[in-house]
Parts: C-alpha cells; structure tokens; sequence
C-alpha cells in the first residue's frame, strides 16, 4: 500500500474516532435527506397545484356561455408554469417569480403571486433544498473535518517525524486531500441518491443532471483542496481554521449578496408603471383606432377594401371590426414583445454582471450552473414568459378572426335592443381555442445554459490543484 | 480607568482583533451606504414617475374632453400609487426588492389589479439584499466569534490563565473589563454607521434608540453564548468550531426549517383562487340581465339608488357596477387570503422569539416598515384610494354628469 493510501486512511480512522466530526456528518447526511424530501414534496404539490389551477381555467374557458368573441379576449385565460422535475433539487427563482399568469387583450400582465409574496419574510433567510445543504453547509462541513489534516501534523510534529523516515511532503498533502476527498464523497452521497431517485422517473433529462452531478462534484473537490491547502500553509490549527472560516463567510455568504447589488446598480430597471406609460406613448403615435379620420388606420381601410375588392366596409365579406381588431393586437403585441425583449436585455446584462462574481466566488459560479441545468433560473422564467405571450397573441388573434368570420359587421355595429342577443356567437367556439401547453426547455439548451459555470467550476479547481504543487515543496524545504 | 486605556492597548496589539474591528466597521459603513443608495434610488423613481404620470392623464384628458364621458374617463385613467420608503428602510430593505412600491390602478375591478408586480430580476433577489440588517444578523455573530472565543481559552494555552486568575480581587473585574471592551468596540463598529446614516435620513430619535438598543441585546446574545461554551474549558479551536456551527444552525438551518414548517401549517389558500373566481364574477355579469347586477350593486350602494334606469344602450355605470360587485362577491377570499398571510407573519414572529436572528431581522424590518405588515398596509392604502376613485367617478357616471378636461384635476390624489 502506498504512503497516499496509508496517510488517507489514518486520518480517517482518526476523523472517525472524533465523535463531533462524525455527530456533524450524520447530522449533514440527515439535513440533506430531509432537504431533499421537503423539496420533493414541495415540487409535487406545487406541480399538483398548477396542474389542476390550469385544467380549472381551461375548464372555465372553455364552458363560457355564448358571448361576443371580445368579451372572450376580455374573459382571457389563465396559465400556469409547470415546474421540471429538477426543481425539487434545485427550485432557483421559482419563489420569487410568479408563477401564474393573466392573459388577456391588448396588455400583456405580470406573472403573479410567486411564493415570496405570500410567505413570512423567513423565506428570505434561505430555501431548504438539497442544492442549499450542498452550496452552503458542506464545505463548512469540510472545513471542520479537514482545516487541522496537515497544521496538526506540524504544531505536533509528526509532520517532521514522517519526512524524516522519507514519506515526501507532497504524500502527506495527497494522503490528507485524498481522506477528505472521501468525506466529501460521502458528504455528496445522500444528493445524489435522492437525484438518481428523481432521474427513475418519467421526464427526467439526463443531460443536465450529469452536469449538476459534476458541477457539485468539483466544487466539493474544490473545497476540499481549499481546506488542505490552507491548512499545510498555516502556522498554526486554529489560524487555518479561522482562514478557511472567513474564507467561507466571504466566498459563501457575502460575495453572492453584494454582487446582486453590484449588477442592480450598474443596469437600472425600468418600472412597469414607466413602461406601460411609454408602450401608451408609442401606440397612441402609431394611430387612433378610435379616431375615423386617423391616417394609419384609414390608410389600413384602404388597404384591406383595395384587398376584397369592395368600397365599403359595409360590403366586405368578413367583419371590419374584427379586421381592425386583429391588426390593432398586432401593433400592441408588437409593442409588448419590443418592450419586453428590452426588459430581460436588462436583466440579462445584470445577471451577466452578477455571474462575472463567478470570477472570485466558486458558490455563484455553482449556483449558475445549478440553476440553469435545473432550467429554474431568469432563462428558464423568460422561457415560460415568451411562450405565455405566444400564447396569448394567437388565443385573441383566433377570438379576432371569429369576430371577423362569426360576426356580421351589420349585427357588431348594430345598437338596438336586440342587437347584443344577434352579435353573440356559440359557446362551441371557444372549445376551437387550444390550450397552453408549456414546452420544457430541451436537455441541449439546459446542458449549453450551465457550461460557462462548469468552466468557471473547473478553472478554480485546477488552479487549485495547481497551488498545491508548490505549498507541497514549501512544506519539504521546511523540514528543520 | 488607566486600566482600560492599557487593556485597549493590548487589544489594539492583536492585529486579528483590529483587522476584525475594522473589517466589522468597514462591513457597516458599506452596507449603510448601499442599503441609502437604494432607498434614494426607489424615492427617484417615485419622483420620476410623477410627471410622465401627469402627461399620460393630460393626453388621456385631451382626448376624452371631445366626448365629455365619464365612463371613457374612468376606463382609460390610471392612476399611480406609491409606497415610499420609511426613514429607516435603508437599515433592512425587506420585501421591498420583490413587492412592488409603485402601481398603478384603475376604477376598475381591484382584485385584478391589486396583485400586479413590479419588474425585477428575480437572480438578483434570491440571495437577498447586502444591507446593515445582513451585516447585524448573518456576520456580526461570526466577528463575535472571532473575538471572544478564544478569550479564556486563549489566555490558558499561553500559560498566563493561573497567574491572570492569582491577581487578588481584580480576577471577575478583568474579564467584565475585557469583554465589555471587545463588546464596547464591536457595538461601536456597527453603531456609528448606523447612527450617521440614520440621522442622514432623518430617523426619528426613539426609533434609532430602538435598533441601537436591539443591537446590544443581539451583541449580549452572542457574546453569552461565546462566554458559556468558554466555561466548557475546550480548547480555542474547539470552541471556535462549535460557535460556528451553532451559528450555522441558528442562523441558516433552523430558520429555514421554521419556513418550511410554518408555510406547512399554515396553508394560504392561493391568491390565484380568488383571482379566478372574481374574474368568472365580473364576466358572468355580460350574461345576466343587467338589472341584476345594478340591484345587487344598489344593494350595497343605496346613494346612487336614484340614478336613471338603464337603456339599452351601453352605459359605463353599469361596467363599473359589475366590476364592483365582482370586486364584492370574493371579498370573502380576500379577507381569508389575507388572514392566511397575516398568520404566517405571526408565526415567524414567534418563531423569533426562539431564534435570536429571526427576531432581529423581523424586528427591524417592522421598524424599517419593509415587513410583510407594510406590504399590506400599503395595500390597504390602495383600496382606499380606490374607494375614493370609484365614488369620485360614480358621482358623474351616476348623474350622466359630464366630465370634461377640468375635471381631470379633480381626481382624488393619492397620498404616499
């Protein structure tokens, strides 16, 4: 058995006879089982709840009486964001965003009644999920195991005793990485039993969850490195273990808030309020459809008389009004899109920013990478936004194109007593109106989304790796 | 008193004790800046919007003045509503990053409006903010640490534990001297900053007292439980190792648990529920014949009782009835729904009386008025301002008064 093997599984048994370290392993195992569950669970009831919020307003969409076809782009649908399997691992930004969605003609709504609006200001102090336990809790986890493996040797001095029988300075090093390696394993474990778990059920991507598999992988590697590393380069036990706590504190805790501030700062939202505003501004410059005498919209009657082939509105086929209804949503969505597209522009620069930290915080680099192989960060929330849209642009262009098709420009124009009874159409209509159908993002697009993370994972862990080389030969030249 | 001056001297000689001073000093100052950078940032933007709000009404105003109808006055105006910050809301920002403190509303149905949210980047709350609350909360305990714990422990594995311990009399004298020192210097690091900022942003003096005093008991806190594991005789190391995970579990694990627990226990019945059932409301209302629904809305609102019948001709008093019974109809699962959140809030509450740093950060968050609490008095602002909207437009719906470009300015302004 080589000296490596030998000095790993001395200090194993050691860490094993040390009842605190094993009390805080069991304990790390127990939180990661129990986060796992709640999450699990979580992720059910939440899926089981869109799911039947979503089959309740399609069902009310659909069993509307009969009715003119704009009182159904007023009545609009609800849709709901299904959440991936993935999310019981990680569930990223599905709490704070909404996660149900108003659609309805000519505005374009929020996504409402996210988690954070709805819980006690607790949700803020973090989320109970496998990811969390893994991110935050097991390096510190490492860091009490490990930060006194090479410092003990030397403050005792069998650090001198092994070099002078010849064991070299970089089989000590490797010896103690390769045992707290171990534990790291180990520390991973119950994670990956619970996501190899969710990657037996239907749907699951495999792509993804190997990312995230390795991703967490090198950063648990990481910190075991970190941890050895400090504690062959302090003087003393106590002096690598309060490092390696400031470290944590730095990388873990301080550096992923400031850097959210950072990005808010440097790129300024605009507000919905200014937004609506300035979309108000842009159509009123487009045209009045209001307005008879409008040149735009009499420019698009002359258009579509020119197209039929008639010189009245009154002797087109179709209904008019239903024409100007369809051609006034596409302006508006027109609108909607550009203004939208400008928003994530925004927040896209801002998560870029804030993601740069990944630079100097190995945790936000992971986090990224666990978000978007989860499919649970902005992306994956603009992924459902987008087609929401979608959506709703081709549910009310269909409800238009009944007002022109259905409707008789006579009865939609008509004000007499009787006139509302005549502009109404069958209630079967609205069962031609298909559903929203969410599409997850492909197993590709979640794979690209997370490599720039996993490359900023790996870069740390081999300049790492790298680092322990020389401190390895700083330890040898010591020897008195 | 010369004393204290030598102990001061002492402690200034370790250069991890001054590097934790300044560190902890430097950690206020930052988050105090970036927490009143964020309030002006949000009172700005409050300030901005006023005039583009006036444009839009103006341009609203122009055009319906043509016809003079109420109805298209009340259908097409919104109007903006605010919620700015408190004096003290730069000291813990809350909920204000994903509650939005500005929307805009309409005459229309509430129910449908009130829930709206403000564009953010959600990537950028989740971690939550960098404010003096993070600073008190989640790092001052782990300068605490730092400090403190290697107090006695430090002092026996030098040797000089017995001989400091032999000094007659001064022996409790010297560690109250030390620890309320270590303590003073912590309390002044935070405090300063804090105190600066406060009066910068004109925080009302019993107030500040307040977060000061809330300060010195989170400090007692944590210095008492530094000082009991000390009484363990572990060595340092094992004494900076179990206050570490005792933070852990006090400070991330257990208050996430309670999350966990309380949104158990106290299922909220989702406010997308009465979303659903007051929009099937208002639209049924196309369906029905209209005299139903102005009964149902003369019912509650006997003052417009004399209003002229209805024709069969569209009139707008008849919308905003429907709207307004629909608005009536959920109020039921409005006043659950709110109930429901209320009760969560209670409930961390509670929870921190058992959790130090959960009662810190709810504490000064009520203070701070960015809690749960502000948000829904901030809603409750709002329905009021919308009672207002809807009896000032009511007056001229209900009498077929017309409604011209003058009139504009007569809307109910909203008070922030």
């Amino acid at each position: 058995m080589s000296a490596v093997t030998l000095i790993a599984r001395d200090e194993l048994r050691l860490m094993r006879r040390n009842r605190v370290a094993v009390v805080a392993f069991a304990l790390l195992v127990l939180l990661t089982l129990a986060a796992a569950l709640i999450s699990w669970s979580h992720q059910q009831s939440i899926t089981q709840t869109r799911a039947r919020f979503q089959a309740q307003a399609a069902k009310e969409f659909e069993t509307q009486p009969d009715r003119h076809p704009h009182r159904m782009v007023h009545f609009g649908n609800f849709v709901f964001r299904p959440l991936g399997l993935l999310a019981a691992f990680d569930p990223g930004v599905d709490a704070f965003t909404g996660n149900s969605m108003f659609l309805e003609g000519h505005r374009q709504n929020s996504a409402n009644f996210g988690d954070v609006r709805q819980s006690s200001m607790l949700v803020r102090f973090g989320q109970l999920t496998p990811a969390f336990v893994l991110q935050v809790i097991a390096p510190l986890l490492l860091i009490f195991l490990g930060y006194g493996a090479v410092a003990r040797e030397r403050e005792r001095g069998t650090l001198r005793q092994m070099l002078v029988q010849g064991v070299s300075a970089r089989a000590v090093v490797m010896g103690k990485l390769l045992a707290l390696g171990v534990v790291a394993a180990l520390v991973g474990l119950p994670a990956m039993i619970a996501f190899l778990l969710i990657a037996g059920q239907p749907g699951a991507l495999a792509g993804p969850m190997l990312v995230i598999a390795l991703g967490y992988a090198a950063y648990l590697a990481l910190w075991a490195i970190i941890v050895i590393l400090m504690s062959a380069l302090a003087r003393r036990g106590r002096d690598a273990l309060l490092a390696l706590l400031a470290l944590w504190v730095v990388l873990v805790i301080l550096l992923p808030r400031i850097a959210p501030d950072v990005a808010a700062q440097a790129h300024a939202l605009p507000t919905r309020l200014e937004t609506d505003i300035a979309i108000a501004r842009d159509l009123h410059k487009l045209g009045d459809s209001h307005n008879p005498d409008d040149p735009f919209f009499k420019a698009f009657k002359e258009k579509t008389l020119r197209q039929y082939g008639v010189t009245r509105v009154e002797d087109l086929p179709v209904n008019y009004s239903g024409l100007l209804a369809m051609e006034g949503e596409k302006l508006t969505s027109g609108l909607f899109d550009d203004y939208a597209d400008r928003s994530f522009a925004i927040q896209a620069a801002q998560t870029r920013l804030n993601d740069g930290f990944g630079i100097i915080s190995p945790a936000i680099a992971l986090k990224r990478l666990s978000m978007a192989a989860a499919g649970t960060d902005l992306t994956g929330h603009r992924r459902f936004m987008t087609q929401a849209e979608a959506y709703r642009y081709d549910m009310v262009q269909r409800l238009n194109r009944l007002q022109a098709e259905a409707v008789s420009y006579a009865n939609d124009t008509a004000k007499d007593a009787g006139a509302d009874r005549r502009k109404r159409i069958s209630a079967g209509h609205w069962e031609t109106i298909p559903q929203f159908q969410f599409k997850p993002a492909r197993a590709a697009d979640l794979v690209k989304a997370s490599l720039p993370g996993l490359g900023l994972l790996l870069a740390w862990l081999v300049i790492a790796a790298l680092a322990l080389l020389p401190v390895a030969r700083h330890l040898q030249k010591a020897r008195p | 008193m010369t004393l204290v001056a030598y102990e001061l001297r002492l402690l200034l000689r370790s250069r991890m004790a001054v590097l934790a001073l300044l560190l902890v000093a430097l950690l206020s100052i930052a988050a105090v800046a970036a927490g009143m950078a964020e309030v002006t940032r949000q009172r700005d933007v409050i300030a901005r919007i006023q005039p583009q709000q006036a444009q839009d009404i103006a341009s609203i105003a122009a055009w319906v003045d043509k016809s003079k109808d109420a109805g298209s006055a009340a259908y097409y105006s919104f109007h903006a509503t605010w919620d700015a910050p408190a004096p003290l809301a730069f000291a813990a920002l809350g909920l204000r990053d994903v509650a939005p403190y500005i929307l805009r509303i309409r005459a229309l149905g509430l129910e449908a409006q009130l829930y709206d949210g403000e564009a953010f980047n959600p990537e950028l709350a989740l971690p939550g903010r960098f404010d003096f609350a993070f600073v008190l909360v989640y790092l001052t305990p782990l300068f605490v640490i730092a400090l403190f714990h290697d107090l006695v422990s430090g002092e026996r594995e030098a040797g000089r534990l017995r001989m400091l311990d032999a000094i007659a009399g001064s022996g409790r004298h010297l560690w109250a001297r030390r620890v309320l020192l270590r303590g003073g210097l912590l309390f002044l690091a935070l405090a300063v900053p804090l105190a600066i900022g406060a009066i910068l942003s004109q925080v009302p003096g019993v107030t500040l007292l307040a977060v000061l005093g809330m300060v010195v008991l989170y400090l007692a806190f944590w210095i008492s439980v530094t000082l009991l594991i000390a009484r363990l005789r572990w060595s340092s190391v094992a004494n900076a190792a179990t206050l570490a995970g005792l933070w852990l579990v006090l400070t991330l694990i257990l208050p996430t648990v309670a999350h966990v627990a309380i949104n158990q226990a106290i299922p909220v019945g989702q406010g997308v529920e009465l979303t659903l059932a007051q929009r099937e409301a208002v639209n049924r209302a196309w369906d029905i014949p209209r005299e139903d629904t102005m009964r149902a809305f003369y019912a509650h609102h006997p003052e417009w009782r004399d209003s002229p019948p209805l024709t069969a001709a569209f009139h707008y008093k008849w919308y905003l009835a429907f709207h307004q019974v629909g608005d009536e109809s959920v109020a039921g699962k409005v006043a659950a729904y709110r109930r429901g959140i209320e009760a969560r809030d209670a409930a961390a509450h509670s929870v921190g009386w058992l959790l130090p740093p959960v009662g810190v950060q709810t504490l000064l968050a009520r203070l701070a008025e960015t809690d749960m609490q502000a948000q829904l008095a901030y809603q409750d602002r709002i329905r009021h301002f919308h009672k207002r909207l809807r009896n000032f437009y009511y007056g001229y719906l209900f009498t077929d008064t017309p409604f011209g470009k003058a009139d504009f300015e007569k809307a109910p302004k909203f008070r922030g």
